[in-house]
């Protein structure tokens, strides 16, 4: 298993290494420049051999006005494990494709394409529905999309709802229920 | 494909002796065939049910393979707007008389998931429900309750919900499409 100190030597020499989020033995996450993400994610998959793609996530910062994208490789011949994650503007974001690279990668930007509204220019498929059908609003998992406005809107407000204390709404009806507990509490 | 589905509207059934339709309705409610279908979570609960420890056959309800052979759909829990489509298509595939029995608060007023951009509020607004059961979710013991009440809803001559959806056909269809963007089914498709 390769150590991460290694590990970690590979990546710098090809990215600006931001911060050092986790390390141990055969595991390394790191957040790079995003102007680095491409090389570095080549690099590690032509040298270091982590050839699997496990998967491309995404995590909305509004707040900071960006979009954290994560990538999870993996070595199958040691099972060690690199996660890159970089920040890219959130507004007209616009991610290089990795489907070139790893075919799979085309199904995960399809994916965060619909629900993120990020953009993979040289990604074909790009624009093919993925899970919505006919989906016309601002993309869902973005977290400026006002998702109860919307419920609403669409699918109408739902029936008014009656509350209870449950206290009181099961000891009212617990009397006419016949337990085995009040025959002995009479006796 | 059109060979495969009647594409006219629906037609009231012939008017019946009253006697004759207290034995159907009898008969009816003592053979409840059910379509074997699920969403949402609380499919799950029909595992124990229609198996030996619930046992839903001592009271005449028998899982079917396809819509044709079924009088009720059990719509178990939440429904995306995508199932919603198909639903309808199973809904509509099968003969009357039909009943919808509807699991869980999530067909009544959306439940946990009532702000999700995803699911229906409402259920009753897409397709006619007979019985609601309510629950997050409903234990089996509630869902024989539930059944319990449809039957005897079927044995009053009140599971009428397949002829308010046919005289309401436009509403439902207007309330479908609203909530369906891609509408691509046949208008009738009995
Ligand atoms: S009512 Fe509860 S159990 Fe049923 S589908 Fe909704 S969340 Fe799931």
């Amino acid at each position: 298993m390769m150590d991460s100190q290694r590990l970690l030597e590979q990546v710098e020499s090809t990215a600006t290494v931001l911060q050092v989020i986790r390390r141990s033995d055969g595991y390394l996450h790191v957040s790079i420049g995003s102007q680095d993400l491409l090389s570095c994610l080549i690099r590690a998959r032509t040298e270091t051999g982590f050839l699997v793609l496990q998967l491309i996530s995404v995590v909305d910062r509004i707040e900071d006005g960006k979009f954290q994208l994560t990538y999870i490789l993996e070595n199958p011949d040691d099972s060690s494990i690199l996660i890159l994650s970089a920040l890219f503007p959130r507004e007209g974001c616009t991610v290089p494709t990795l489907s070139e690279i790893w075919p799979a990668a085309e199904t995960f930007e399809r994916e965060l394409h619909e629900m993120y509204g990020i953009d993979f220019p040289g990604n074909d498929r790009q624009d093919e529905e993925f899970i919505l059908e006919g989906w016309k609003d601002k993309p869902p998992m973005r977290r400026d999309f006002d998702t109860l406005e919307y419920s609403i809107r669409m699918f109408g407000e739902r029936w008014p709802r009656n509350h209870h204390d449950p206290r009181q709404f099961i000891g009212e009806r617990v009397g006419e229920w016949e337990t085995p507990m009040s025959g002995e509490e009479g006796s | 494909m059109s060979s495969m589905y009647c594409n006219c509207k629906p037609e009231a059934p012939r008017s019946q002796l009253k006697a004759w339709a207290k034995v159907d309705e009898l008969a009816r409610a003592n053979s409840l065939w059910v379509t074997a279908y699920g969403t949402g979570c609380g499919a799950i609960e029909l595992r124990p049910l229609h198996t030996s420890r619930f046992d839903m056959e001592r009271f005449g309800i028998a899982m079917r393979p396809t819509p044709r052979q079924a009088d009720v759909l059990i719509v178990s829990g939440y429904l995306s707007v995508k199932t919603l489509k198909r639903v309808i298509r199973v809904y509509e595939q099968m003969q009357d008389p039909k009943y919808i029995v509807a699991l869980g608060s999530c067909t009544i007023n959306g439940g946990m998931y009532y702000d999700s951009y995803n699911t229906l509020n409402v259920l009753d607004r897409y397709l006619p429900v007979d019985v609601y059961i309510m629950g997050c979710m409903p234990r089996p013991e509630a869902i024989i309750d539930g059944f319990g009440l449809l039957m005897e809803k079927i044995k009053a001559g009140r599971a009428d919900g397949w002829e308010h959806y046919r005289e309401n056909l436009e509403w439902y269809r207007d309330n479908q499409k609203k909530v369906i963007p891609k509408w691509d089914l046949p208008d009738y498709n009995w």
